[in-house]
């Protein structure tokens, strides 16, 4: 709220409070004016004094801990510890009487913030650049659009189709797709060291790859079209899984021979977990290249592969 | 995907030792664990038992040299027991223990069960190995595991008693005493001596006895030597100072625990006398089997539980080494990546490991430790198979593992030129990746195997075998291991 004029509205605000008062009997409007005066005085002298935030700056950062044991007087840490390791839950984290402990109720919110934010936020341009991406978007025009229709991220824009057609080679045996999905953040961290990986491991088997495209507000079906616009054998979309309170970072990738209106979801080879925590982004690279070659060898993928 | 997803090998296990000479066949089952949206993890999923043989005196020419012939007709007879060939064997391992192992005898009798013990069976030794195997065997490391409790397990058999600390189902200590109950042999069932052997002769002078062949003893002195010997055991157990005698009979190093422990375990051919009720009274109970084995199972048992420890009971006694080495010994790549099944099996691979254990590897400097490791093996004019030991790159970064296989090419190209298979053991999660970036940036083609380092861990040497599941895995078998590298 700005002053307004001479504290005018300051002024409306604090005779209505004393009219009131007087009302009830608790104040003697024979002062009123003077009383007034002085309180606007206060109120002015105030105003030009800067506002300071209850918490210094340099501690609005909080860090805190991630993987603390903190149930108190443990009769066997050494099967907390153990039992830790073996999952991300959060588990071994004590409790105060019957709920959680501050620090753990505070890692929730910040493990649901980071998962939010994932879904929200746009893969960069910068990082576009950097990977070499064609960038196009789907039919969604917005992320409120993405996200309450899912129907358009199955689709590309018209100007998507035609980026395709115009900047893309035709006929590659591999087509890549990167995808946001539903979590960018999971495209920031894992593409720069699993694309490199892919490729390097396709090119020494020779396989022939098309040119990599990105597709903003993009679902997996977008996949399909892509496939038929530059008639690819395969097409793999690595795309941003949603975010859970675990990690917003996991990437999926998604792999189909040949899709065609008759494609139904059982068609589709998925390789999932793909982050720091789970398979390496590396290591997947390099391993989705062995499930290309083999569906490449016997032209089937999803269920039917599985089969073989 | 077109792949074989489960198999069964089937592995022998055979344990020569001091006093007697057991074998074990089993059956392991190798599956993919992982599931289908994920990398493929090969694991061997159960271990059973199919055949157990009788426990035989360990067939002896002297005091010195077993009889190879006669190992050899141990288990021919054991197969024909099982109704098995030695086709049928596809792994397994012979070790030889206790005092035995001293002596020269592994190379005679591998040479007479050359044939016999299916394609590749190998030779370990060595009271380190020996220890984890009994452990493994009595169920103490999967007591650690399960219970999530730090144990000991002492496998207490004819000539040596050895020590292995388990935390979480991982040894992480072992230490071997020459205390056994087969040291001192008797008339059974009477008190004439008929041997002493020379740690005996250690052990009779501490106590200040005089005793020597012929001679008859008295259950006086019998106690003496027991509890002696039991002092020394416990003197390890305890991690202290340890005393003249205990440090004369000590084959390794001392038990320096990592972890804290309360929890013992005891197997081994003694360990029946340790968790019984009926204490032997008389010179003729205890020579029962010729040797001192009762009383000194009786008296350990008293001194570790008068000392405080727990004692847990083992699923195995007497079989604990057998049935370990037996399941046990065989192991699994992980992440193979491409080699011919021409080249394999491999035997008596190097462990190499150029770079502080443990420590990521800043990249500038791969090469140089690489070849000064490598020279340092060559020293001696020998040409052995090399496999790497490397933490990992230094980041999971692409760039980092493009990195790391740039300089072991480097470094290992004049061990390249030979045509040998490039083999790397692993601790961090990148097999695959950097397996398939040696391959890109080789100049000719290159055989790569990527070997996890949970499967090696702490070992020197290793046998690659031929490859399993559709050429996914190789087995490694463990030879021999070191603590405190």
């Amino acid at each position: 709220m700005t002053a307004e004029g001479n504290g005018q509205l300051e002024t409306l605000i604090i005779q209505s409070v004393l009219e009131e008062l007087s009302k009830n009997g608790l104040f003697d409007s024979k002062n009123k004016q003077q009383v007034v005066n002085s309180a606007v005085q206060v109120i002015n002298s105030a105003a030009s004094v800067p506002i300071t935030p209850l918490i210094p700056e340099d501690e609005e950062t909080v860090t805190l801990p991630t993987d603390e044991i903190m149930v108190d007087n443990p009769f066997n840490l050494e099967a907390i510890r153990a039992m830790k390791k073996t999952t991300p839950a959060r588990i071994g984290i004590g409790r105060a009487g019957a709920r959680q402990k501050t620090v753990s109720w505070l890692r929730f919110l910040a493990d649901h913030a980071v998962a939010k934010d994932a879904v929200f936020v746009d893969v960069s341009e910068d990082f576009l650049k950097r990977m070499n991406l064609v960038a196009v978007t789907s039919a969604a025009q917005d992320k409120e659009q993405f996200l309450t229709n899912p129907e358009l991220g199955r689709r590309l824009s018209e100007e998507g189709v035609r980026i395709i057609k115009e900047k893309c080679s035709k006929n590659p045996q591999v087509q890549i797709c990167v995808v946001d999905g539903l979590s960018s953040s999971a495209i920031e961290a894992n593409i720069p060291d699993l694309l490199p990986a892919l490729i390097q491991g396709l090119n020494s088997i020779g396989l022939k790859i098309g040119t990599p495209v990105f597709i903003k507000h993009g679902r997996v079906w977008v996949q399909d079209q892509v496939a038929k616009l530059v008639d690819a054998e395969v097409v793999i979309s690595l795309i941003g899984e949603r975010p859970g309170l675990g990690t917003a970072e996991s990437l999926s990738a998604y792999m189909i021979y040949r899709p065609n209106e008759n494609t139904v979801e059982a068609d589709r080879t998925v390789i999932s977990n793909i982050h720091k925590g789970g398979i390496p982004p590396a290591e997947a690279g390099a391993h989705l290249v062995d499930v290309l070659e083999q569906i490449l060898k016997v032209k089937v993928s999803g269920v039917k592969l599985n089969q073989k | 995907m077109s792949q074989l997803n489960i198999q069964t090998i089937t592995s022998v296990g055979i344990d020569i030792g001091t006093t007697t000479t057991q074998l074990v066949i089993s059956r392991l089952t190798i599956e993919n664990t992982a599931s289908g949206t994920s990398v493929p993890r090969m694991e061997i999923t159960a271990k059973e038992v199919i055949h157990r043989s009788k426990i035989y005196f360990t067939p002896l020419l002297d005091h010195e040299l077993i009889n190879s012939v006669a190992v050899a007709n141990i288990v021919k007879t054991e197969y024909d027991a099982a109704s098995l060939t030695p086709n049928d064997i596809d792994t397994g391992a012979v070790i030889i223990t206790g005092e035995t192992a001293k002596k020269d005898n592994a190379k005679s009798i591998l040479e007479a069960l050359a044939g016999l013990a299916g394609d590749f069976v190998v030779a370990t030794a060595g009271a380190n190995l020996e220890s984890i195997y009994a452990g493994k065997g009595s169920g103490a490391a999967a007591f650690s595991s399960t219970r999530h409790q730090v144990i000991v397990n002492i496998d207490v058999g004819g000539g040596t008693s050895n020590f292995a600390v388990f935390h979480e189902g991982k040894a992480v200590d072992t230490a071997c005493l020459n205390v056994g109950g087969h040291l001192i042999e008797f008339e059974p069932r009477s008190d004439k001596i008929t041997y002493i052997s020379k740690p005996a002769q250690k052990i009779l002078t501490a106590c200040g006895l005089t005793l020597s062949v012929n001679d008859h003893a008295s259950m006086t002195q019998l106690r003496l030597i027991t509890k002696t010997m039991a002092e020394c055991v416990l003197e390890l157990l305890n991690q202290n100072r340890l005393t003249p005698i205990t440090q004369e009979l000590l084959m390794t190093q001392s038990i320096r625990s990592p972890f804290s422990f309360h929890k013992v375990m005891i197997s081994g051919g003694v360990a029946d006398y340790v968790y019984t009720e009926i204490e032997p009274l008389s010179v003729e109970e205890v020579t029962c089997f010729g040797d001192l084995g009762p009383l000194l199972g009786w008296e350990l048992g008293k001194k570790v539980v008068a000392s405080g420890y727990s004692l847990e009971k083992p699923t195995e006694t007497v079989r604990a080494t057998v049935i370990g080495t037996g399941t046990q010994s065989v192991n699994l790549s992980g992440s193979t990546i491409h080699v011919s099944e021409q080249t394999l099996p491999l035997r008596n691979v190097i462990v190499l490991a150029p770079f502080a254990t443990s420590e990521n590897i800043p990249y500038q400097n791969i090469s140089l430790p690489i070849i000064k490791a490598v020279q340092s093996l060559q020293e001696d004019g020998t040409n052995p198979y090399i496999a790497l030991s490397i933490k990992g790159p230094q980041t999971m970064a692409f760039a980092d593992i493009q990195a790391l296989a740039r300089g072991i090419l480097e470094g290992m190209r004049d061990y390249l030129e030979e045509d040998k298979p490039l083999i790397l053991i692993l601790e961090d999660d990148c097999g695959k990746v950097l397996g398939q970036s040696i391959e890109a940036l080789a100049l000719g083609p290159i055989e790569v195997i990527c070997i996890d380092q949970v499967v090696v861990d702490e070992c020197d040497y290793i046998d690659i075998g031929k490859p399993l599941m559709g050429g996914r895995v190789v087995p490694v078998i463990m030879k021999t291991l070191v603590f405190n590298r």
